[in-house]
C-alpha cells in the first residue's frame, strides 16, 4: 500500500515536471532581454551566468588626440537605454592576433586568447586592461586618435527580469490586443451555438422516439471522424456563394453601388462560427446524449404523468440536471477553438486588425522569430485566458469527463 | 544582361545617402520621379495577398499608401508565410483576393493554368520590355500559359533580389587577417584556412516552415552557374537537362562540400536542416562570433540583429560569391522578383497596375531598403545604402544574368521537390538519390 502510493506519487510529480518546465521557460524568457532570452537557455536565467557581449570603446566620429582613454565596459554596454542593465564582474575579454608561425616559418597563425582582468593586450597598438568591475584603460605611447574597437567580452552576469516585452507587445501597437478582442469574438458563439444545438438534439436521441433514431446517432458519431481539413475547399466554396448572393441582396435591398461597403465578406467572423459549431456537433451531441440517456427514467416519467411537454421537460429537468457534461463540453470546445489555428486561416477573416491570436502568434513568428522573448510574452498572453477558464470550471470538468460512464451519475 | 548595363550606367551617378532600413519613412511617398494622374477610386478597397512579413510588410505598407493618397483607395494587404498554401484554397474557392504576389513564377504559372489569373494585357507587356533592363525576359517571366495554352502576361515583376552575395563582418576579417577571395578557388581556400585557424567559416541554414530547403536550391543554382555554361542552366530549368545528370550531380557534391562538411558549418553539418534561414546570419555578430560568411541573397539583413543597420554602420559587408577561375565561366549572377498579378478584376486595380509602372512607386520602396528594381526610369538616387548600390556593380560587372531556376521550374518541382530533396540532402541523403527523386518527381507530373 505504501509502495504503490509513493510510486504513485512519484509518478505524478515527474508528470507535473514535465508539464511545467515548457511553461516556466516560456514565462521565464518572455522576462529576460533580448540578448539573454537569444544567448543562453532558460535554466541559466536564475543564477550568475557567463554570458557573452561585443562592446565599442568609444562611439565613432570622436576624433580627439589621446594619449589614455578610460572607460567602463559596462557604461558602455548600457549605453542603450533597457530595462535589462548589465552588471555582475567583468572575466575576460576575447582577443585574436596573428602571429608567426613557428612550425611554419612563411605563414602566420591566429591566436586567440581570453585575457582576464588585470592583465595587458594590445588592442590597435596600445595597452589596454580592464577591471573586474568594468572599468578599462587604453594607453598610447604617442598621442593617437583610435578608431573604436568592438571587443568580446564575458561578464559574469547577475539575473535581471523585466517586463519591457510584455509592454511592448500590449501597448507599442494595437496587434495583440485586436488578436484577444477577435479570439473572444470568435470562441465565445463558436461555444455556445454548438452547445445548444447539441443539447436539444442529445435529449431528442435521449428520450423521444422517431423512426431512424438510432441509424441517424450512428451516422452523427461516424461524423466525428471527418478530419476538418479534408472540408475546407468545399466549405470555402460554400462560403463563397453564400456571400456572393448576400451581396446581391444586398445590393437590390440597399441600393448600394459595387464598393466595400456593400460587399459581403466570404471569410468573417460568422463563417467561422459556422464551421466551428459543424466540426463541434457531433461530439458535443455524443458526449451530451450519453449523459442525458444516464439520467434515472423515473424522473422524466413522472413529469410525463404530470402532462409535462418535451420543451419543459427539456429545460425544468435535463438542463438543471446535465449542468456538468454542459459545463466540461464547453471548455472541451473553447479550448479547441480558442488554440485553432488552421480554420481560422483559412477560414476566418483576414484583415490585420480581424486576425485570431494563434494567427497574431504565427505571424510573430514570422516577424519576431529572431526576438524570442516578445514571442514567448504573446505566447503566454494568449495561455491566461484557457488557463483562467479551465481554473474556474474544473469541478465540473472532472465530473464531466465521466459522463455517460457512470450509469445514474 | 540589359538590367546590369542600366544599373551600371545609373550607378555612377549615385550620391552617397546614408539611410538605412526603416530610416525616414515618414516621407516615403516625396520621391524624385512625381507620381503622374492615376485617377480617382475613393472608397474603392483593393485587396492584396502575398507572403511578406515582418519589415517587409511594413516597407510594402509604406510604399501603398502612396498609392493610397493618390487615388483615395484603400489596399488590404494580409500576409502569411503560408501565402502559397492559402492563396490555392482561396483562388479555387472563388475567394480571390484583387492582386496575389507570387514569389514562385511555377505557382503563378499552375494558377494561370487553372484560369485565375487574369491577363495584365499587351500594353503592360510592351510597357515592361521599353522599361525594364532587361525588359523581355522579365515579360516571359511572368508570361504563362492558360488551360488551352494561349500565351499571356500576368505576372508584373516588382521587388526584385539579387542572390549571388556573400555577407561577412569586415572587422571579423581584418581582427582574422583576411582578405575577400576574387576566385571560388580562393573562396575555398580561405575556408580552409578559417578551419585550420581553429574558425568556422559559414553559417547556413535551410529551414523555412513550409519552405524548408529554398536556401539549399539557391546554393544550388549559383553552383550550376559557376560549374556549367548558361545554356545547360536553361536546359536544367526546362528539364531537357534531367536533374540526375553529371552536370546537376556535380553542382549537388559542390554545395555538399560546404555543406555536409562538419568543419565548415556552424553547428555542424546536421544543423543546416534544422536552423532557420532568418537566424543563420546572426552567427555573423553572435559574441563570439560563430561564424565568418553567410551566403544569401539581398534581402536578408532585415534578418541581422539590427535589422540592417549593421550594413550602414559598416558592421557587416558583402562579397560577390565568386566563380572558378579554372571554369572561365565569366561573372555569372543569380536574381529573383516577386511576381504581381491581377486575380480579381477591377477598374482600381488596374489603376494600381498602372502605379507599379511609375518611377515613384519604384524609388518610394528603393528608399527604404532591401529593394532592387529594373526600373530604367527609377532614379538610383532613391536607394537608400551605398550597399545596395553596391549591389547593382554585381549586377552591372556580371557576364551572364539568370533568374532562379527553382521559381522557374513548375510548381510541383521548384517549389515542391527540388525543396525537400535539397532538405533530405541536408540530412544526409546521397546526390544520385537526391538527383534521382527530384527527375522521378518531374517525370511524374510530365
Amino acid at each position: 500500500m505504501m509502495i504503490t502510493r509513493t510510486l504513485s506519487h512519484s509518478v505524478l510529480a515527474l508528470i507535473v515536471f514535465i508539464w511545467v518546465v515548457p511553461f516556466v521557460a516560456l514565462v521565464s524568457t518572455s522576462l529576460r532581454s533580448e540578448t539573454e532570452a537569444k544567448t543562453a537557455g532558460f535554466w541559466t536565467a536564475f543564477t550568475p551566468t557567463e554570458l557573452g557581449h561585443r562592446f565599442s570603446t568609444h562611439d565613432k566620429g570622436d576624433d580627439t588626440e589621446i594619449l589614455t582613454m578610460a572607460g567602463n565596459i559596462l557604461a558602455r554596454l548600457n549605453n542603450e537605454a533597457s530595462g535589462f542593465p548589465v552588471t555582475g564582474d567583468v572575466q575576460s575579454i576575447l582577443i585574436k592576433t596573428r602571429i608567426p608561425d613557428p612550425e611554419n616559418p612563411e605563414k602566420t597563425k591566429l591566436v586567440r586568447k581570453l585575457v582576464p582582468a588585470g592583465e595587458v593586450m594590445g588592442v590597435r597598438g596600445g595597452d589596454f586592461v580592464f577591471q573586474t568591475n568594468g572599468d578599462f584603460t587604453w594607453t598610447f605611447e604617442q598621442p593617437a586618435t583610435p578608431k573604436p574597437k568592438n571587443l568580446d567580452v564575458f561578464i559574469n552576469q547577475n539575473p535581471v527580469f523585466g517586463t519591457d516585452a510584455y509592454i511592448e507587445v500590449l501597448f507599442d501597437n494595437k496587434n495583440v490586443p485586436n488578436a484577444l478582442i477577435s479570439s473572444f469574438i470568435v470562441t465565445i458563439p463558436a461555444t455556445i451555438i454548438p452547445i445548444t444545438i447539441a443539447a436539444f438534439a442529445a435529449y431528442a436521441f435521449a428520450w423521444m422516439q422517431f423512426p431512424g433514431r438510432d441509424w441517424l446517432f450512428v451516422i452523427v458519431v461516424s461524423l466525428m471522424v471527418v478530419p476538418t481539413q479534408l472540408a475546407f475547399l468545399p466549405i470555402l466554396q460554400g462560403f463563397s456563394g453564400i456571400a456572393s448572393w448576400a451581396t446581391s441582396m444586398n445590393q437590390w435591398l440597399t441600393d448600394c453601388e459595387l464598393t466595400d461597403t456593400c460587399q459581403v465578406a466570404s471569410k468573417s467572423f460568422a463563417s467561422l462560427w459556422i464551421t466551428h459549431t459543424a466540426f463541434g456537433l457531433p461530439l458535443a451531441i455524443y458526449l451530451l446524449r450519453n449523459y442525458i440517456v444516464g439520467l434515472p427514467k423515473e424522473l422524466l416519467q413522472s413529469a410525463r404523468v404530470d402532462g409535462a411537454s418535451h420543451l419543459q421537460i427539456f429545460t425544468k429537468i435535463i438542463i438543471p440536471l446535465s449542468v456538468p457534461a454542459l459545463a466540461s463540453f464547453s471548455i472541451f470546445q473553447f479550448l479547441w477553438v480558442w488554440n485553432d489555428l488552421i480554420v481560422a486561416l483559412y477560414i476566418g477573416p483576414n484583415n490585420a486588425d480581424d486576425l485570431v491570436f494563434p494567427i497574431r502568434l504565427q505571424k510573430q513568428l514570422g516577424t519576431f522569430k529572431d526576438q524570442l522573448h516578445l514571442l514567448n510574452a504573446s505566447a503566454v498572453i494568449s495561455m491566461i485566458v484557457p488557463v483562467l477558464v479551465f481554473l474556474s470550471m474544473q469541478r465540473y470538468f472532472i465530473r464531466g469527463l465521466l459522463a455517460g460512464s457512470v450509469k445514474g451519475g | 544582361m540589359q538590367i546590369t548595363k542600366k544599373i551600371l550606367g545609373a550607378s555612377a551617378l549615385v550620391a552617397a545617402s546614408f539611410t538605412f532600413v526603416g530610416a525616414a519613412q515618414a516621407d516615403v511617398c516625396d520621391t524624385p520621379s512625381k507620381l503622374g494622374d492615376l485617377g480617382s477610386f475613393e472608397g474603392e478597397v483593393i485587396t492584396v495577398a502575398g507572403s511578406m512579413e515582418g519589415q517587409d510588410e511594413k516597407m510594402l505598407l509604406n510604399t501603398v499608401s502612396c498609392f493610397e493618397k493618390a487615388t483615395g483607395a484603400t489596399v488590404k494587404y494580409s500576409g502569411s508565410r503560408d501565402f502559397a498554401a492559402l492563396i490555392v484554397a482561396d483562388l479555387r474557392s472563388n475567394n480571390a483576393p484583387n492582386i496575389s504576389i507570387f514569389p514562385q513564377p511555377g505557382l503563378a504559372g499552375d494558377m494561370a493554368k487553372e484560369g485565375h489569373l487574369v491577363p495584365l494585357g499587351d500594353d503592360l507587356a510592351s510597357w515592361m520590355t521599353e522599361n525594364y533592363g532587361a525588359g523581355s525576359s522579365w515579360v516571359d517571366l511572368g508570361t504563362y500559359a492558360d488551360a488551352d495554352g494561349k500565351k499571356d502576361f500576368y505576372g508584373f515583376a516588382y521587388k526584385m533580389d539579387l542572390k549571388s552575395l556573400v555577407w561577412y563582418s569586415p572587422e571579423q576579417f581584418e581582427d582574422n587577417g583576411y582578405d575577400i577571395p576574387t576566385t571560388m578557388e580562393g573562396l575555398i581556400a580561405l575556408s580552409d584556412q578559417m578551419v585550420a585557424d581553429g574558425n568556422t567559416p559559414w553559417c547556413i541554414g535551410v529551414e523555412s516552415g513550409n519552405a524548408t530547403g529554398w536556401t539549399a536550391t539557391d546554393w544550388m543554382e549559383d553552383l550550376m552557374l559557376r560549374t556549367t555554361s548558361p545554356e545547360n542552366y536553361d536546359k536544367w530549368v526546362s528539364n531537357e537537362l534531367a536533374f540526375n545528370s553529371p552536370e546537376v550531380i556535380n553542382a549537388m557534391e559542390v554545395y555538399g562540400q560546404f555543406s555536409r562538411n562538419d568543419d565548415y558549418v556552424a553547428g555542424g553539418a546536421s544543423s543546416v536542416a534544422t536552423t532557420f534561414f532568418g537566424d543563420a546570419p546572426k552567427g555573423l555578430f553572435s559574441s563570439p562570433v560563430s561564424c565568418l560568411m553567410h551566403r544569401q541573397a539581398s534581402f536578408i539583413p532585415a534578418f541581422f540583429p539590427k535589422k540592417g543597420e549593421e550594413v550602414a554602420n559598416g558592421e557587416a559587408d558583402f562579397f560577390y560569391f565568386p566563380p572558378y577561375e579554372t571554369a572561365n565561366l565569366g561573372n555569372p549572377v543569380l536574381g529573383a522578383g516577386t511576381l504581381w498579378t491581377m486575380t480579381k478584376d477591377s477598374p482600381a486595380t488596374r489603376a494600381f497596375f498602372e502605379f507599379m509602372t511609375e518611377a515613384s512607386a519604384h524609388e518610394a520602396w528603393m528608399g527604404q531598403g532591401t529593394f532592387l528594381t529594373a526600373h530604367k526610369g527609377a532614379s538610383l538616387d532613391a536607394y537608400a545604402t551605398p550597399a545596395l548600390r553596391k549591389q547593382g556593380e554585381i549586377l552591372s560587372t556580371a557576364t551572364t544574368f539568370r533568374f532562379d531556376a527553382s521559381d522557374l521550374m513548375p510548381g510541383a518541382i521548384g517549389a515542391g521537390a527540388f525543396w525537400s530533396e535539397m532538405t533530405a540532402f541536408a540530412n544526409g541523403q546521397d546526390a544520385q538519390t537526391t538527383g534521382d527523386n527530384i527527375q522521378a518527381a518531374w517525370d511524374a507530373i510530365k
